[in-house]
């Protein structure tokens, strides 16, 4: 059931990101990788590894792709004229893609947690994640969180506006 | 709840990242204090730099022979990481030395620009010392995404910008080879600590002709190479080094160059010592084309600082060499280079720095022409350093080719040595030709040369010295190169 489950997921996510990659209209393109992250997702529930999956939704599929659209929205990247007719074309791929999606999700709930077989030798659970994060690589988060300061940084030094030319006369 | 605590605090090892430590305390309080001052002032930011090198490099200084390892194995201050730190030290002190008034020249005093080089430097200390992949991999992290924004950091230049989105698109990239490359590793060893690795793929020979090991190798590998700007994934490298401000151009092929190389020899001598034969192999090959493509292109370069980019691949070509050979001298001789490579590499730049007109680099051979007699201390100066880049005696760079050299004839490449040689000699003719402008041609226009300021006539100073040093009398460096490898 899981490595079929699996499989399916695959399919989808490489199919979504393909889409993604050849869309014209930044805004479909958006759509399909949400639906890439979205399978993502369910393939680390799959693999043992819940929280890891979680995150994938809220951080990946929710926040940072919200974020993408705003910008594609502010910056008028996305098309202004809608085009006419039903464009099957266009929608359908994502129906066939998400609705399948949702049907593996389905399953996945409606099945007993604990007969559930997950494809990964290894169940991780959220407290050891913590653990290994804090213990092990405790140096590595330290270092995340000094670059992440570094990368605000760059972004302020680029972003700010240019030193006038006169100053100095 | 309470042993978790008690088993993080018992793996903290501060003194295993003291030295990266302070200098990126001395970056934030820099940051801090630039808040409190006016726009446009920089001059304390250079000193409270240079002091915060110092106080680091005297750290490094004091952990010499006293290896310290921390934080459950993940980072380790052995004499190897001191070498390569104190190398990315002196890189970033000349660098700094010679900014300020080019800086102020190009009308962006800004003071951002020294914490930035403090955090790429402490970023390339904990590629040296890393001996977990996480570590490695966000120490390259923290340095590339420094040297993304120095290298984009005339925003008013479009070359400039080209610099750094280049660098920034590439760089990501080739971020993503290594990271798969660790993946990977990961997937087949089960865990991204360097020492657990090589155990386990020593005990588990079968392991060694696994499609996933070798895929791995080969991606980790491409990861690093991106970062020295090997053949065939140099292309970045002429460009991103033409559009970036001088200082950094400087910066970045010495320092980060040597950082790459650094966490380079460590994941190879740590984890793979059972491919041996294969990444030598691998590497026999990248090598002689590094070389030979960096000098031959070179060969066709008018504009000088291209041509020092062409030149510093092939330099990148020479220490593979010390890769291929892979036995004491071979290593040590790599690390003896690269610090010879910053002294002479950032001299030069140093002098193209004050070679340069108001608003405008003046960087191609034509326009060199007549400069040794217009300015007889930097044509001397930039003499000396092209020496040194073409490996004659009495300087750094025929030490450290020799150490190299010798190391490859050692280990029985015979003929890698005999065309690192070969090339050594092709690159005679694009050094020699900057000589012939500056000494055997006429300026063709008399205008203004811009002031020589005495940072920048330190930094050519120190940069000499470095080169004198290190090519009369080896013997000393070498030895603690020895000490330093493993």
């Amino acid at each position: 059931m899981a490595s079929l489950l699996f499989y399916i997921l695959g399919f989808i996510m490489l199919t979504a990101t393909l889409l993604c990659i050849t869309r014209r209209n930044p805004v479909h393109a958006v759509i399909y990788l949400v639906v890439g992250f979205f399978a993502l997702a369910l393939m680390f529930y799959l693999l043992g590894a819940p929280l890891v999956a979680a995150w994938e939704v809220i951080v990946y599929a929710g926040a940072i792709m919200v974020l993408f659209l705003f910008i594609i929205m502010m910056l008028g990247l996305a098309p202004q004229e809608l085009p006419e007719g039903p464009n099957w074309h266009r929608w359908g791929p994502l129906v066939l893609l998400s609705s399948s999606l949702m049907a593996c999700t389905l399953l996945l709930i409606f099945q007993d947690p604990a007969a559930t077989e997950i494809i990964g030798t290894y169940y991780l659970a959220p407290q050891e994640l913590g653990e290994a994060l804090f213990g092990r690589y405790a140096l590595a988060v330290e270092v995340v969180s000094f670059q992440l300061l570094f990368a605000s940084i760059g972004a302020y030094m680029l972003g700010r506006s240019l030193p006038k030319e006169d100053d100095e006369s | 709840m309470n042993d978790l605590v008690q088993n993080a605090l018992l793996n903290v090892n501060i003194a295993a990242i003291l030295p990266s430590l302070i200098l990126v305390c001395f970056g934030m309080g820099l940051l801090l204090i630039n808040v409190f001052l006016p726009r446009g002032t920089t001059r304390h930011a250079v000193w409270i730099s240079l002091i915060g090198l110092a106080v680091t490099g005297f750290f490094v200084y004091t952990g010499w022979g006293n290896p310290q390892y921390g934080f459950n194995d993940a980072v380790a201050m052995d004499n190897f990481a001191a070498f390569f730190s104190i190398t990315f030290l002196v890189c970033a002190a000349l660098t700094i030395l010679m900014s300020d008034d080019y800086l102020r020249r190009e009308g962006y005093p800004v003071s951002e620009y020294y914490p930035l080089i403090l955090f790429a430097t402490a970023g390339a200390m904990w590629m040296a010392s890393g001996t977990d992949m996480m570590t490695i991999f966000l120490g390259l992290e923290v340095m590339s995404i420094s040297l993304y924004v120095l290298a984009g950091f005339f925003r008013g230049q479009v070359k400039s910008n080209e610099a750094g989105l280049k660098y920034f698109l590439l760089g990501a990239f080739s971020t993503g080879f290594l990271l798969y490359g660790m993946a990977l590793i990961y997937g087949v060893s089960g865990s991204t600590r360097l020492t657990e690795i090589g155990v386990y793929l020593k005990t588990h020979a079968s392991l060694l002709d696994n499609p996933m090991t070798l895929a791995g190798l080969v991606l980790l590998s491409t990861g690093f190479l991106f970062k020295i700007a090997a053949a065939p994934f140099h292309m970045w490298a002429p460009d991103v080094y033409e559009g970036a401000p001088t200082p950094i151009t400087a910066f970045m092929s010495a320092g980060p160059k040597a950082a790459a190389f650094a966490a380079f020899l460590r994941v190879m001598e740590y984890c793979f010592f059972t491919l041996k034969p294969e990444w030598t192999a691998m590497l026999w090959v990248l090598a002689v084309l590094t070389m030979v493509v960096g000098n031959v292109i070179a060969i066709r370069q008018t504009n000088i600082k291209r041509m020092l980019a062409y030149s510093s691949i092939a330099h990148a070509g020479y220490v593979l060499v010390g890769m291929v050979a892979a036995n004491e001298i071979g290593y040590s001789g790599i690390l003896f280079y690269m610090l010879a490579y910053t002294f002479m590499n950032i001299g030069a730049f140093a002098v193209l720095v004050l070679a340069g007109k108001k608003g405008e680099d003046n960087l191609t051979l034509e326009g060199l022409s007549g400069f040794g007699f217009k300015k007889p201390f930097l044509g001397v100066a930039m003499t000396i350093f092209l020496f040194s880049l073409m490996g004659l005696p009495p300087t750094a760079g025929f030490a450290g080719k020799f150490y190299i050299f010798a190391g490859a004839i050692k280990a029985g490449y015979i003929w890698l040595a005999v065309i690192g040689v070969l090339n050594s000699a092709i690159s005679l003719y694009y050094y020699l030709r900057v000589m012939v402008y500056m000494y055997f041609r006429d300026p063709e226009e008399d205008y203004a040369w811009v002031a020589m300021p005495g940072a920048v006539v330190v930094t050519i100073i120190i940069a000499i010295a470095g080169v004198f040093y290190l090519g009369i009398m080896p013997g000393e460096v070498m030895e603690l190169a020895k000490q330093a490898v493993f």
